[in-house]
């Protein structure tokens, strides 16, 4: 306790209750004389009780300042809009609008009116009611033309324009090819406007001397139909058509293909990585090399440019030595080699000596396909794989998803079994290494959900698809496109409300600025994302919602939320307790200690004053 | 053990929140009901040892010993993270230098060939491991310390170590609270960043450590339960120490039966462990787990899959595309190479017109002097004449 010296008289300190007590030496009633009395002739001082209460108020008004600089910082996280793009994405779900444009090309005089037209469009769209609808795909808005050589007439119900100018294809140009027609009527269509829902057309071609239909779906949006019809199988074959390839891709209900999670092999932050690699199993038999750089990324450079919406793509090739495989095949001699079955390919791919994920250009969080063409040795060549029914495939090549996929090449000098030939350097024939990479793309149309070519399907009329060179036609990138769009957008929200409600969870965990701006931009980004989409527009769509999701990622997976490290507020107490409580203790109980001692002299002075005005 | 909480929010209001919440329910079923389709994939396992010093020498043999089967199944070094605190085989108490046993009939050593550690020594921090489990590392991080599994993968979580009532110990300097790794186990279902998730944990009181889980397909077991010890196999007196624990010793007798082709079941693997045997009783939690335990075979968490479509055909007429839309002829590399060059010259030809817009009069002179002329004798001419005038100039300068 503070001693208290000074120029008064040597009495005992007042005690703390502030109650002048009873003390056994100056027991003396206050009104008797005075002499005994503790009086004071001069004004106490203030100088003391300012110095402690300047003290005490130093602290006072250092103590927000303390709070605020040791507050946790947490960027604000906009959860509002967060919460109303939820509200918005599953009370209308992200579909793209489109339209159907259905042109007939008869070689009659007929005369076309508006009646035909429009009964032609009610059975057109009929038609598409009665067949399954696809998730992504909103609206269909169908509208016809008719032409024929007595005039054109369309139908202006709906506001669908697919810029067809009537007179410019006629059922004569058939004659100059497939492709080419198809660059016609690309031409003829007005081609690729990029704003506005898309627009896909099927051209009813009559010819009088076919027998039978005969479908042609072109690299753009459009299929053409040649044959002698009548109006109810044109318009169910127009329905089919629109149906199951412009909006289904060829897959049916049920099938593993385009939609299911595994068939989006793009990394979160939008990059993917095809990895192709060149096996030799055994270097002591042949050694092969091959011209990837020059000729594979050549042809490989239009389907990159044409999956840039969906995925960023780096290519990178390598070729391995002694890299065995690590199932059984066995050697058959009725046909004429060693043959893998497909209950042996899950085992195939020989993990411990293939160093296959070798890539410096893969990010964290980036996806790798791998494409690997093996060479077998000189013991198990050549290799065959033998399908279940008991046919050899015809590529030797299978896929697994989400992983990439392999080939099996044999060397042409294979079956020469008698001279052997060791350790001999040679090189890939460009030709082999086209056709190779042509079960390439094969493989990665798998690996995006497409079939990797439409030989093989079963249809009731013969069917023809024109090839792309950008290994996707338009019409498959838009199916893409708008898959993308629509699971990158979901995946986007769900991770926005996951980190949202992580931050609250935890009061005193730190947010720091990115995470605030790389929400904010994501949110942005998918606003954008579904404002095109009900537009129609799937590219612009499309790269806006990868890069919403890639931003919400970011911010989900950012290194400065680990939850151990948070301090709750006992910590903070346990922190800050030892350096103030002592201090503050002290300056507290002087600074009262002070202001009674004060009051008690002022007391004894004014009773001072008090008698000197009674005694004068 | 309490394994399903009530909400505390629907015991207070019933009528209405009951109605809201079937209703969110029923959203997140419609929003999730894709996630819950997806294939299982691939398999991943992470093995994580976490005592150091010379006497715990058991631990870094029992994850040896598990990297070493899941391997052996299938499981490549790229799927596999493995942790170890410490250097056990070039330690310099061992007087077997890079070997590392877990039997003291010395015939299998586990530090052979092929092993990829990932994070060793003071790397091994309950920091590091839940930012592995999370996926929240620095960018620098290189993948192959990453654990890069989709919603299709099944991942196999080993631990050991010390451990005791919700805790395991790091390094003998700090520890992995059970809370911790359900809230760690939890964020990695909220990204579906598995499919299902095995843990097997091996140490004292092991059960305590996944008694918090609350996330669905989740599958844990442990050597040991509550207030019970976990104990070693055997002491080998040439190393001199204990190599191996019971629980991880019984459960190598069990692999070492099988290989990749074999489906031998989960449950046939749970119940293979005698109490009397491993001196403890070994539990196991699968009410978060929905398959019942005799249909899945151990192979999907210990073993490798792929599945596998067979490419019907290639994009046939990909390569006709091609040439016709960029004219190109089908050859060998010399007429490919001659296609590049004559592509690239009329970039280079544009690039040099430019370069040759401004020419000054002196440079055109020069030009038309050395058109004909061999470069080698101008080459000549040039440093004799820079000779001459080096000579002439010292003469001067003297």
């Amino acid at each position: 306790m503070a001693e208290i010296a000074g120029d008064e008289a040597p009495t005992p300190p007042p005690p703390i209750s502030g109650e002048v007590s009873t003390d056994p030496y100056t027991s003396i009633p206050a009104s008797t004389g005075s002499n005994n009395p503790p009086l004071r002739t001069t004004k106490p001082g203030v100088k003391r009780l300012i110095l402690t209460a300047s003290v005490l108020l130093s602290f006072l008004v250092g103590l927000p300042f303390l709070l605020k600089s040791t507050e946790i910082h947490r960027s604000p996280l906009p959860s509002d809009a967060i919460t109303g793009l939820a509200h918005r994405l599953h009370s209308a779900p992200p579909s793209f609008p489109c339209g159907l444009h259905a042109v007939f090309l008869r070689s009659v005089p007929d005369r076309s009116d508006a009646s035909l037209t429009r009964r032609l469009e009610q059975s057109i769209s009929a038609q598409l009611q009665l067949l399954p609808a696809t998730s992504t795909a909103g609206n269909v808005s169908v509208s016809v033309t008719v032409e024929s050589a007595g005039g054109c007439s369309s139908s202006s119900s709906s506001n669908v324009d697919s810029g067809w100018q009537c007179g410019t294809v006629t059922s004569a140009d058939l004659v100059i090819g497939d492709e080419v027609f198809d660059e016609l009527l690309h031409s003829a269509l007005g081609s690729g406007r990029g704003d506005g829902s898309r627009v896909y057309t099927v051209v009813v071609v009559e010819v009088d001397d076919a027998e039978g239909m005969r479908v042609v779906v072109g690299k753009h949006r459009h299929a053409w139909v040649v044959g002698k019809a009548d109006e109810v199988k044109a318009v169910s074959v127009i329905g089919k058509v629109f149906a199951k390839y412009f909006m289904n891709g060829g897959i049916e209900e049920g099938e593993a293909g385009i939609g299911k999670g595994e068939f989006m092999p793009v990394g979160s932050d939008g990059n993917v990585v095809l990895s192709f690699s060149l096996l030799n199993a055994d270097p002591s038999d042949w050694v092969y090399d091959w011209d990837f750089e020059k000729i594979g990324e050549r042809m490989l450079n239009p389907v990159v440019e044409a999956l840039r919406p969906i995925a960023e793509i780096n290519i990178e090739s390598q070729v391995l030595y002694h890299t065995p495989k690590s199932s059984y095949s066995y050697s058959d001699d009725k046909l004429g080699g060693n043959v893998l079955s497909m209950g042996d390919i899950p085992f195939f791919v020989n993990s411990n000596e293939w160093h296959l994920d070798t890539s410096t250009s893969a990010t964290g969080r980036s996806k790798v396909l791998q494409f690997v063409v093996y060479i077998p040795s000189a013991r198990e060549c050549p290799l065959y794989l033998q399908l279940p029914d008991g046919r050899l495939s015809k590529t030797n090549a299978f896929i697994s998803p989400m992983w990439g996929g392999v080939l099996i090449w044999n060397p042409p000098d294979c079956s020469l079994d008698s001279k052997k030939t060791h350790g001999t350097r040679k090189k890939m024939s460009s030709q082999e290494l086209m056709e190779t990479i042509e079960i390439f793309i094969g493989q990665l149309r798998q690996l995006f959900g497409l079939k990797p070519s439409y030989l093989s399907q079963d249809m009731d009329m013969p069917t023809k698809f024109v090839v792309s060179e950008k290994g996707f036609t338009e019409w498959e990138l838009d199916l893409l496109y708008r898959h993308h769009a629509c699971s990158n957008l979901l995946s986007c929200l769900t991770t926005l409300e996951s980190l949202s409600s992580l931050v609250r969870s935890l009061p005193r965990m730190i947010v720091m600025d990115e995470i605030g701006r790389q929400v904010e931009l994501s949110l942005e980004a998918a606003n954008l994302a579904q404002g095109n989409a009900t537009l129609g527009i799937s590219d612009s769509s499309a790269v806006h919602a990868t890069r919403a999701r890639a931003l919400a990622e970011d911010a989900f997976f950012h290194p400065s939320i680990m939850s151990i490290s948070y301090a709750s507020i006992e910590h903070y107490f346990a922190i800050y307790m030892p350096f103030f409580a002592p201090v503050s203790l002290h300056v507290l109980l002087a600074a009262i200690k002070e202001l009674k001692r004060y009051k008690a002299e002022r007391a004894k002075y004014s009773a001072f004053l008090a008698s000197q005005a009674t005694s004068s | 053990m309490a394994f399903g909480r009530r909400s505390p929010r629907s015991s207070r209001h019933p009528p209405a929140l009951a109605i809201v919440t079937a209703l969110l329910l029923a959203f997140l079923f419609s929003a999730a009901a894709s996630s819950t389709d997806a294939m299982h994939n691939n398999n991943w396992a992470v093995l994580v040892c976490t005592s150091r010093f010379w006497f715990n020498y058991r631990h870094m043999a029992n994850t040896l010993s598990l990297y070493r089967t899941v391997k052996r199944l299938g499981i490549p070094d790229e799927r596999i993270i493995l942790m170890l605190a410490d250097d056990m085989a070039c330690n310099p108490r061992n007087s077997y230098p890079a070997q590392v046993f877990n039997n003291e009939n010395h015939q299998l050593n586990l530090y052979g060939d092929n092993v990829e550690v990932d994070y060793r020594g003071y790397e091994v921090t309950v920091e590091n491991f839940l930012r592995v489990l999370t996926g929240r590392h620095e960018s620098a991080v290189p993948r192959s310390k990453r654990v890069l599994s989709d919603e299709g993968s099944h991942i196999l979580l080993y631990m050991t170590g010390h451990g005791g009532d919700e805790f395991l110990k790091f390094q003998d300097s700090e520890e992995l609270q059970s809370h911790d790794l359900a809230d760690a186990v939890k964020q990695m279902k909220e990204k579906h960043r598995f499919k299902e998730l095995l843990i097997m944990v091996d140490t004292c009181q092991a059960a305590t450590l996944f008694s918090q889980l609350q996330s669905p397909g989740v599958l844990a077991i442990g050597s040991s339960m509550k207030g019970e010890n976990s104990y070693s196999h055997h002491l080998d007196s040439d190393i001199g120490v204990s190599v191996v624990d019971r629980f991880t010793y019984y459960t190598l007798a069990f692999f070492e039966k099988l290989n990749m082709y074999s489906n031998a079941s989960l449950n046939s693997l749970f119940t293979s462990y005698n109490p009397s045997m491993l001196m403890s009783t070994a539990y196991y939690r699968m009410d978060l787990y929905e398959r019942p335990l005799n249909e899945v075979p151990v192979t999907n968490f210990f073993g490798s899959v792929m599945k596998t479509l067979h490419t019907d055909s290639a994009y046939t007429g990909f390569l006709a595309a091609h040439d016709y839309a960029t004219p190109l002829s089908v050859g060998d590399n010399l007429d490919d190479h001659f296609m590049l060059k004559d592509r690239s010259t009329p970039r280079r030809s544009n690039i040099e017109k430019e370069a040759q817009l401004t020419p000054h009069g002196w440079t055109e002179v020069l030009l038309e002097q050395l058109e004909g002329k061999n470069t080698d004798t101008v080459v000549m001419y040039g440093l004799g004449g820079m000779g001459i005038l080096l000579a002439l100039s010292t003469w001067l300068s003297m």
